[in-house]
């Protein structure tokens, strides 16, 4: 069938072997791929009885029918486990060149199990597998590694893992095509537990589309869209998503010294505009994308992609440091080391508060520029302190009596949205299956930026229904797989037309956005599988209880329970969020509820 | 007299980043901001109106109608389209 390759490699490092098999297009008409198709699959291959970190749990690789048909921002895969810093189900995804590249080689999936005897990297090239020993790759960092392997974006792309990763972070990240990232959840932790240092992929194939006419005719009209859209050919590409520190931190929504405040003094001189007037050395791209967010900029230490908005945010307002060259250089050691941005910039600011509170004996401290680069590097190598830190703040703050300065939902740090000044990206939060996160529908959009109009951020009731709505559609192109960043100037409908032309398939906009809430209810049962309940649908006390004393959000806290209440009914699940029979009936997961 | 607060591309635009402008309504200020700045006609306002995506805050307030009247002490923001995330 067009669109997808219908074939899973499924390798067991334990063995050193691999099959494939015909991908189940029941499966794939259902899920359609990434994110959707990896959490199918997931929930056959890793029950509660499997601890994250052992050769039983299984990283799968996803692309989607979009991947690498050239149709715009079509270059995303993801990768799916159980994630080792959250014990949810975690899936994340990435940009760059490897996943086009992945489809190119023929496949839609691929399984990881087992557990190497020794360190190993995979060279795949088509149905040509190979193994290779990697005990002298042991402990390169990444960009040297990606190197070394011989990338080369179009033709040759190497993922694979840095420091972190080998020693067990739970906030290791898998990189790819050298600064991108599959950040969060730490599935590059799970990938050093498995002994793997290494992917890399040469594909030759260009995947079949069943209406090349049709599809170039999308081609030619998303590309007139997205040239249309100010945010998609102005903002993205002049500011990159830096641009978002002043206006969050203007509305007192930008959260400050691990959330003890909602507005940053220093916020000007971390911006979007500062960054671009003095560091930025030019744009940059994924494959196929005509958007161009990357930054690449430069200080005096290096020149690297990045920072996005969250990582400056999590080094910077968060950790109370306003001197963006040193936050430019943490974003790059954090690419090199092989370490996600946001939750090891919060845990940093989380040791900051329990350190000058005086719960934990460190000189760690609000503000300190200098603390951030050896912090960094004694994590991804567990010595010293970083041994405390990098398994994240919650183990953390546990670690000294006071989890409640762990500002995490489900163990899964928060980004930068205060959500005391936005009442639905609290909801969001405390709901997000993977965790605290901004990633699994956004409510920047229409609680901050009007888009695609603006309602009142402290607006309660009626609230869960735009967090529904965006939960879904970001599980739906999480799934195709493309960048959400084209949805700011295509409207979702229209993917469905994409993703018909593409597969044949007759997808219509209702079909695609169900796909989102069989996602998201599938990832929900995964997780009430694993023991979570009602309680874990929380925010720290901190958010709950403490008001900001100053600013636009003065006075307010979270509203989590009637949101809740809310949001429970509107996903027709029960007063203890369990999804009802006949929701399940009605997404085609009702064989699933048996076997919880 | 009310201060107006620019930010990305409308620094360059109207060559600074604050500015104070006289004015009784948000509406009255930022249409004084581009009578005073040429550079900002028709990135702003279109019609007496916001144009699509412009964000303005009243003292980081975000959802206004910018008939609000405004007092000497106000701060109001103006964020051109952004996006990210």
């Amino acid at each position: 069938m067009a669109g997808w390759s219908e074939k899973v490699l499924d390798i067991d490092l334990s063995t050193q072997t691999y099959q494939t098999y015909p991908l189940d297009m029941e499966m794939a008409r259902l899920f359609v791929g990434g994110r959707g198709l990896g959490a199918r699959l997931l929930w056959d291959m890793v029950g509660p009885e499997v601890n994250t970190l052992s050769p039983e749990n299984v990283l799968i690789f996803t692309n989607g029918p979009l991947t690498g048909t050239g149709y715009q921002t079509s270059n995303r895969f993801s990768v799916t486990t159980k994630s080792p810093l959250t014990g949810t189900i975690l899936d994340a995804n990435s940009g760059g060149f490897w996943g086009m590249q992945f489809k190119k080689a023929g496949y839609d999936v691929m399984i990881v199990r087992g557990k190497a005897e020794k360190p190993v990297w995979i060279e795949i090239k088509n149905d040509v597998i190979a193994f290779h020993d990697a005990s002298e790759l042991w402990g390169m960092r990444v960009f040297a590694l990606t190197a070394k392997l011989g990338q080369n974006n179009n033709k040759r792309n190497v993922l694979c893992i840095g420091p972190a990763g080998e020693n067990l972070s739970r906030m290791a990240s898998i990189m790819n095509d050298r600064e991108r990232a599959l950040a969060r959840g730490g599935p590059g932790a799970v990938m050093g537990s498995k002994n793997l240092k290494a992917v890399v992929v040469e594909g030759r194939d260009r995947p079949v589309i069943n209406d090349p006419e049709r599809f170039k005719f999308m081609l030619y009209e998303t590309r007139k869209l997205l040239a249309a859209s100010p945010l998609t050919s102005q903002a993205l590409p002049e500011f990159g998503t830096v641009v978002l520190m002043n206006i969050m931190n203007n509305i007192g929504a930008l959260a400050t010294r691990n959330h003890q405040q909602t507005q940053f003094e220093g916020a000007e001189a971390i911006s979007g505009e500062e960054l671009s007037e003095k560091y930025l050395v030019k744009n940059s791209a994924c494959w196929a994308c005509p958007i161009g967010c990357t930054r690449i900029s430069k200080t005096e230490k290096g020149e690297g992609e990045g920072p996005e908005f969250e990582s400056t945010w999590a080094f910077g307002a968060q950790c109370g440091i306003a001197d963006l060259p040193a936050i430019i250089e943490a974003n790059t050691l954090c690419n090199d080391l092989g370490l996600d941005t946001i939750t090891a910039g919060s845990t940093i600011a989380c040791a900051m508060e329990l350190s000058e509170k005086g719960y934990m004996d460190s000189d760690l401290r609000f503000g300190r520029a200098d603390q951030l680069a050896p912090t960094l590097e004694a994590m991804a190598y567990r010595r010293d302190i970083g041994s405390d830190l990098t398994d994240g703040s919650l183990r953390l703050a546990t670690k000294y009596s006071h989890p409640e300065f762990s500002m995490s939902a489900k163990g899964m740090e928060m980004p930068a949205y205060d959500p005391r000044g936005m009442q639905g990206q609290g909801l969001l939060y405390a709901t997000s299956n993977r965790g605290g996160c901004h990633m699994r529908g956004n409510m920047v959009g229409p609680e901050v930026l009007g888009l695609p109009k603006m309602i009142d951020r402290f607006q309660v009731q009626g609230k869960s229904s735009f967090v529904i709505l965006h939960q879904n559609v970001s599980a739906a192109i999480d799934s195709l797989v493309i960048c959400k960043f084209t949805n700011m100037g295509v409207a979702d409908e229209y993917f469905a037309r994409v993703l018909s032309s593409v597969t044949g398939i007759q997808y219509d906009t209702g079909e695609l956005t169900r796909v989102g809430e069989r996602v998201w209810n599938l990832e929900r049962l995964y997780n009430l599988r694993e023991g979570f309940t009602r309680k874990d649908d929380t925010l720290p006390q901190r958010l709950l209880t403490e008001a900001p004393t100053e600013g636009p959000s003065k006075g307010w806290v979270v509203k989590l329970e009637p949101m809740l209440k809310e949001y429970y009914r509107g996903r027709g699940w029960d007063e203890n969020g369990v999804p009802k029979p006949q929701k399940l009936t009605e997404l085609k997961l009702a064989d699933l509820l048996v076997r919880i | 007299m009310p201060v107006v607060k620019l930010y990305a591309n409308l620094r360059k635009l109207a060559g600074t980043k604050e500015v104070s402008i006289p004015g009784a309504t948000v509406g009255a200020v930022l249409n004084e901001l581009v009578k005073q700045n040429p550079a900002l006609d028709g990135i702003i306002l279109q019609d007496e109106e916001l144009r699509p995506h412009v964000v303005v805050t009243l003292n980081g307030h975000n959802k206004i109608d910018i008939n609000m009247q405004v007092q000497e002490q106000d701060v109001i923001a103006v964020f051109p389209p952004i996006a990210g995330g």
